[in-house]
């Protein structure tokens, strides 16, 4: 009897077993399988960014020709260095202007508490959320007013301004975590406090930094809107408008246009993988805490 | 303390009056704007106070409850609500033990941040190659296996042009969700649902009550952040279809840039603006309030 109940005990158990086994097994199949389409649906449109800029019609299907450089020649034929000095010079100085700027306002924000710190570090974050087209009636008639389109210094400014409300938000983020304790005790030693940010602080929270303006830099490289408003001349304009000079009216050029779209792509993957660790730390931390 | 409060404010102060120069005279310039007929050929010529017909004519003209429809119902809330389910399903097959096992889990993860690392042009642009009716890859694999006969113009056809343009926005932009999401994930300590599996808790009620209470704060800022994001959104819609066929797919934004740098008008895109400011702040408003203040109060 006991030793019957015991057998049944067991073999009940063998089957529950059996049918774990079976079912996570089934589990196995279902997640590859999920994942197999999850990675073909997101990193094959961007392999073919790639795969298309070097075929002759951009990447037809059942086209046996070789690769070829031909599209990249035709594109930096007809302008496309201009575009990309264009975005070079102005990303750059407008990284450059707004992640000082951020700096200084971040450091603040972190060491200091003051009356007016939560309504205005509010009112930064706000310029997060800001419907940015309705900017652009008002810039523009500025700008016009001023000689400002079709110009370096305008979009710089734009650029700094639309960069600096993510900046302080990344930088402070960061800043909290390295100790006030050190800014305190250099203090002590006699330190200015501008001494204390560049020598102390600034090297510690470097690769903050750099993550910060690298994705500030990403942020104007690939911004659209208002280079659309304010750049009319075609050798001012940015990269990305560049792209859209390749739809003609009636016709596409899918080559030059996948070429264009993965000189516009290959900064942004080079810059952005490295980085993407720390930057959705950052964004996980700042919304957590 | 003097010192110290001269300090604070030079701190400020370029930061500042950037953000007052690009933000807050501008939309204050709109406000005004907005109560004229200003045209962009007369810039230097003004315009005329109308006072409130720009938003009269707006507000009950036809084209009003099309495009606030178009903005809330097609282009924020489908796309926000996908890309968060979405976004949870990514999170959570990633960290599946499954995965974390094979070492599969770094690669796969690369791999899905890939489209974030995409220029939202660049995403519109081999979308719109991809999805071509004539030599499209999409056309040519669903004629290959029979799905349909005729190839589909996806951005032309009123039935597919809505769910095409949402389609780009959330490969575009699920990524950043499903990686913060993760990064929560990861940060639910084990024990928890072990505790929960010896005292016999199934996978649902440990996700129900373990794991989703732990996201909650994370779901809630993101949800936040997107709406706001997606609703302010001018660059998907015109690149992708330019508004069109006609105006079917036209939204709030893009009906801004088209009064104003199309047909010249200005002061009634400004009006536009100004209405389009309004429903998102009282949507910013009503969800601090009541939807989640708990959760957005700690984040801040």
């Amino acid at each position: 009897m006991t030793a019957l109940s015991l057998d049944m005990a067991s073999t009940g158990q063998a089957r529950t077993r059996a049918r774990a086994t079976r079912s996570s097994a089934l589990g196995a199949v279902v997640v590859l399988l999920l994942t197999a389409i999850l990675l073909l649906f997101m990193v094959y449109p961007v392999a073919y960014i790639f795969y298309g800029s070097l075929k002759p019609g951009g990447g037809l299907l059942g086209d046996t020709a070789g690769f070829t450089l031909a599209n990249y020649r035709r594109i930096f034929a007809s302008g496309f260095f201009t575009f990309t000095r264009n975005s070079l010079a102005i990303c750059l100085a407008a990284t450059a202007v707004s992640t000082f700027i951020s700096v200084c306002a971040a450091y603040v924000f972190s060491r200091f508490r003051f009356r007016a710190r939560a309504a205005l570090f509010g009112a930064v974050l706000l310029g997060q959320m800001f419907p940015w087209i309705i900017l652009v009636n008002p810039l523009f008639i500025v700008f016009a007013r001023w000689g400002l389109t079709n110009s370096y210094p305008g979009m710089i400014f734009c650029y700094t301004a639309f960069t600096i409300p993510f900046s302080v938000y990344m930088l402070t983020g960061y800043l909290a975590t390295v100790p006030k304790s050190l800014d305190e005790a250099a203090i002590i030693d006699g330190a200015t406090r501008f001494q204390v940010i560049w020598r102390i602080v600034f090297p510690i929270m470097l690769p903050g930094i750099v993550a910060t303006a690298t994705y500030a830099f990403l942020l104007c490289w690939t911004e659209y809107l208002f280079a659309l408003a304010f750049l009319t001349q075609t050798d001012m304009k940015t990269l990305p408008l560049g792209l859209y000079q390749f739809f003609g009216d009636d016709r596409v050029d899918w080559g030059a246009v996948m070429a264009a779209s993965a000189v516009a792509t290959l900064p942004t993957l080079l810059l952005f993988l490295p980085l993407q660790s720390r930057l959705a730390s950052g964004l996980a931390a700042g919304a957590v805490k | 303390m003097r010192g110290e409060r001269l300090f604070i404010a030079g701190m400020l102060a370029p930061a500042f009056v950037v953000l007052a120069l690009f933000y807050a005279y501008p939309t204050l310039q709109n406000l005004l704007v907005s109560f004229t007929d200003l045209s962009l050929l007369g810039l230097k010529r003004g315009g005329n106070w109308v006072g409130l017909d720009n938003y009269r004519e707006f507000l009950t003209g036809p084209e009003f409850r099309h495009v606030l429809f178009n903005t809330v119902v097609w282009l924020t809330a489908l796309s926000v609500a996908l890309r968060l389910l979405m976004g949870l399903g990514i999170a959570l097959l990633l960290d599946s033990a499954l995965l974390r096992r094979w070492r599969l889990s770094t690669i796969a993860k690369v791999a899905v941040l890939m489209p974030w690392a995409t220029p939202p042009i660049v995403a519109v642009v081999v979308w719109r190659w991809m999805l071509e009716p004539q030599n499209g890859i999409v056309n040519a694999v669903l004629r290959n296996l029979h799905i349909v006969d005729d190839p589909v113009a996806f951005f032309a056809d009123l039935r597919t042009v809505w769910p095409s343009v949402v389609m780009v926005i959330v490969w575009n932009t699920v990524p950043i969700v499903a990686v913060s999401l993760l990064a929560s994930l990861q940060s639910i300590p084990d024990e928890l649902n072990e505790a929960a599996a010896l005292d016999g808790a199934s996978r649902l009620q440990q996700f129900r009550y373990i794991t989703l209470p732990f996201l909650m704060p994370t779901i809630v800022v993101l949800t936040l952040m997107s709406v706001f994001w997606t609703f302010n959104n001018f660059v998907y819609v015109w690149l992708a279809t330019g508004a069109g066929p006609g105006t079917f797919t036209n939204v709030l934004a893009t009906e801004i840039y088209i009064k104003a740098f199309v047909d010249f008008r200005l002061g009634y895109s400004s009006a536009v603006g100004i209405v389009m400011a309004l429903v998102m702040a009282g949507f910013g408003v009503a969800y601090y309030r009541f939807v989640a203040p708990r959760e957005l109060k700690e984040g801040m």
